[in-house]
């Protein structure tokens, strides 16, 4: 068949990296829907997401792995905190500004610690990279997140800032989770 | 015609195959059997160049297949364990369209295939199902369909079975058997014989990467506890 | 939750990508002008959208309750203050224009998703955005949306077992590990086993495109959608 001669096949190394984005940006939409009260707050699986796209897969795919995640949401599917979905959710949910965090903070996190586009193995990575990589994530989640907040809300920077400062202690430890996730070898050959 | 000649694969430290040469002609149905890890699997992928070979070669008609990954893909469609992970869309008849519209057909041409495909498989009201709503039988079965929209000359099984209820089981043999009859060539890669044994033309085992077996099914039965594999007639 | 239902109104009609431009179109419009009268004109416009998708405003207020309640929060937190008067009116009345902006995005938003399958956005990206970019978001959105339900399944049957162990007891560390960890290894061994069945598919980067047909009404749609996207440059 002549149509044959042209197909493009996507090489084996790029179809590997975009089927682990894809996963991650379900997993990452699957955490959405966990979360653990503590108190008042509330102990959201979300970050993992960003953590893992950036250290697996590096600042392209892993910015794929969250750009497909805001993507599919703004399309319909629930896959926001509570199952919902749509533009509006990701411009004003509580945590809208911090959505498009998200993304930003995978492709920090990625470009930090891999130093280019392709991914090296996450046993390569030294731990003072990993937790500069995942720090300077969580610093753009917060650095995106505040500003958009008070400017969705009208509230001063710093009333915003205050109503999330409860969080970062939260935000340290999830990236001490990920961190010793990494250190303990269950990522190995991935 | 596929034509496997001392073929040869290492992984880490295992010669997972370790010269396996064999040929199976257009139209039969062929049972490769084995214990877990005997290389069976690894065999397969090997037939529309999912895998690369160390030494020894793969062709479809006389062509290598790792010279053209597009032509032996489409020739030997390929259905895996777990069909839930290989479905690419919620609904059957889009999924079933996912192999054509890589080989850039036109739409007619796709809905013509699709349709034919799901008819193969007796799933034609089921197009606009979602997938996730139907039983193991039946996503098997649209697997199937999705492999059959390639049109392809053989149709690769691994494992399809596992899991399967006995009537879904039944429903998926019955419909390999109708299209062996049609002339399209069936390889199911088996650890359970069950209800096979006696569809197939021929049994081919695998043992550590070798090829230990290889007869007809009923002349077969009788060395199969030798290799760690389960008489079915038990 | 709000999510697609078929339909045959004039919303469900249009092409998912006028429909798209003119919803980010009217997000920027809404969330320009922090004015009762802008925000009475954008709310009625959001209106004339849900009615175009045959929506009633109630439902979509319902199915967003939980982001509106933290939005309600907002003019009372910025009215509060240290000493007295204790609570001022003016930033409260700041924060109240600022949140009630939103509420037409989210009703647009609403009508969007009420009126188009996720597979026409799908085709949208794909088509809007050329070359490899657009098929691997086009085909990426598809299976994240086919597998979200499955990984989902994992996250909560990994949390289910968890608790079956007594992991309850544990500190709150351990448990998010182990929780994080089994989520991760399911969804990379799924990752395998999805990359293995698209290679045998022939997965491509020139596939045949998912059929979109632009229509005559959807040029008013989609020139309202840039006037909309255009229209804080223009001083009111």
């Amino acid at each position: 068949m002549a149509t044959e001669q042209s197909v493009d096949l996507v090489d084996d190394e790029t179809v590997g990296l975009f089927t682990k984005a894809v996963l991650l940006a379900a997993l990452t939409a699957g955490l959405a829907q966990l979360s653990i009260p503590i108190g008042p707050v509330v102990f959201s699986l979300q970050p993992f997401g960003m953590f893992f796209a950036g250290l697996l897969l590096g600042p392209l795919w892993g910015g794929v792995a969250l750009l497909l995640y805001l993507l599919v949401g703004i399309a319909g599917a629930p896959v926001f905190s509570n199952g919902t979905a749509g533009i509006g959710y990701v411009i004003a949910g509580k945590t809208g500004g911090f959505l498009v965090g998200f993304l930003v903070g995978a492709v920090v996190a990625g470009a930090i610690a891999h130093r280019g586009i392709a991914p090296k193995p996450v046993a390569d990575l030294s731990v003072p990279v990993q937790v500069v990589a995942l720090t300077a994530a969580v610093a753009v989640v917060y650095a995106i997140g505040i500003p958009w907040m008070a400017v969705v809300t009208g509230l001063p920077f710093a009333r915003a800032a205050a109503l999330m400062a409860p969080y970062i202690p939260l935000d340290l430890l999830k990236l001490g989770i990920a961190i010793a996730i990494v250190q303990g070898g269950y990522l190995a050959g991935r | 015609m596929i034509e496997v000649s001392d073929l040869r694969y290492r992984y880490g430290d295992v010669d997972v195959l370790d010269g396996v040469t064999l040929s199976i002609p257009d139209g039969q149905y062929c049972l490769l059997v084995g214990p877990n890890g005997s290389g069976k699997t690894t065999l397969v992928r090997h037939l529309n160049a999912l895998l690369t070979p160390d030494a020894g070669t793969v062709t479809v008609d006389g062509t290598d297949v790792t010279d053209d990954p597009v032509v032996a893909r489409t020739r030997i469609g390929m259905v895996f364990q777990h069909p839930r992970d290989q479905f690419v869309a919620a609904t059957v008849a889009a999924d079933v369209a996912f192999g054509p519209e890589n080989l850039g057909l036109d739409r007619v041409e796709i809905d013509r295939r699709v349709d034919t495909a799901l008819d193969a498989v007796d799933l034609g009201d089921a197009a606009e199902s979602r997938i996730d709503a139907l039983s193991g039988g039946e996503q098997a079965r649209v697997a199937i369909a999705g492999a059959l929209a390639m049109e392809p000359d053989y149709l690769v099984l691994d494992e399809p079975l596992v899991g399967l209820d006995w009537p879904a089981r039944q429903s998926v043999l019955d419909h390999l058997d109708a299209l062996a009859a049609d002339g399209t060539g069936v390889i199911v890669v088996t650890h359970d014989l069950r209800d096979l044994h006696e569809r197939a033309d021929r049994l081919v085992a695998l043992h550590e990467g070798q090829v230990v077996l290889d007869a007809p099914p009923a002349e077969a039965l009788d060395t199969l506890p030798d290799l760690g594999i389960r008489d079915p007639r038990c | 939750m709000l999510s697609y239902r078929p339909g045959s109104t004039v919303a469900h009609r249009l092409d998912p990508r006028s429909k798209l431009l003119f919803q980010f179109g009217f997000a920027i419009a809404a969330v320009a002008h922090p004015t009762l009268p802008w925000l009475v004109g954008t709310t009625a416009f959001a209106l004339c959208a849900l009615a175009a998708a045959r929506l009633s405003p109630l439902a979509v207020l319902r199915s967003y309750r939980i982001v509106l309640a933290v939005l309600a929060l907002a003019p009372f937190v910025a009215g509060v203050a240290p000493g007295p008067p204790w609570f001022r009116v003016d930033p409260a009345l700041r924060s109240a224009l600022h949140v009630g902006r939103i509420l037409p995005v989210l009703l647009v938003s609403a009508a969007y998703l009420t009126s188009t399958p996720v597979r026409d956005t799908r085709a949208a990206v794909q088509r809007l955005i050329p070359g490899k970019p657009g098929q691997i978001l086009g085909i990426g959105m598809a299976l994240v949306v086919r597998l979200f339900p499955l990984v989902l399944a994992d996250v909560r049957e990994v949390r289910d077992a968890i608790h079956a162990r007594g992991g309850e007891a544990r500190p709150l560390r351990d448990r998010v590990r182990l929780l994080a960890v089994r989520s991760l290894e399911r969804t990379l061994d799924r990752s395998d086993r999805l990359s293995v069945a698209l290679r045998a598919r022939c997965f491509a980067w020139n596939p045949t495109l998912p059929p979109l047909a632009f229509d005559r009404r959807d040029y008013p749609v989609l020139a309202v959608g840039i006037a909309l996207a255009v229209s804080p440059l223009v001083s009111v």
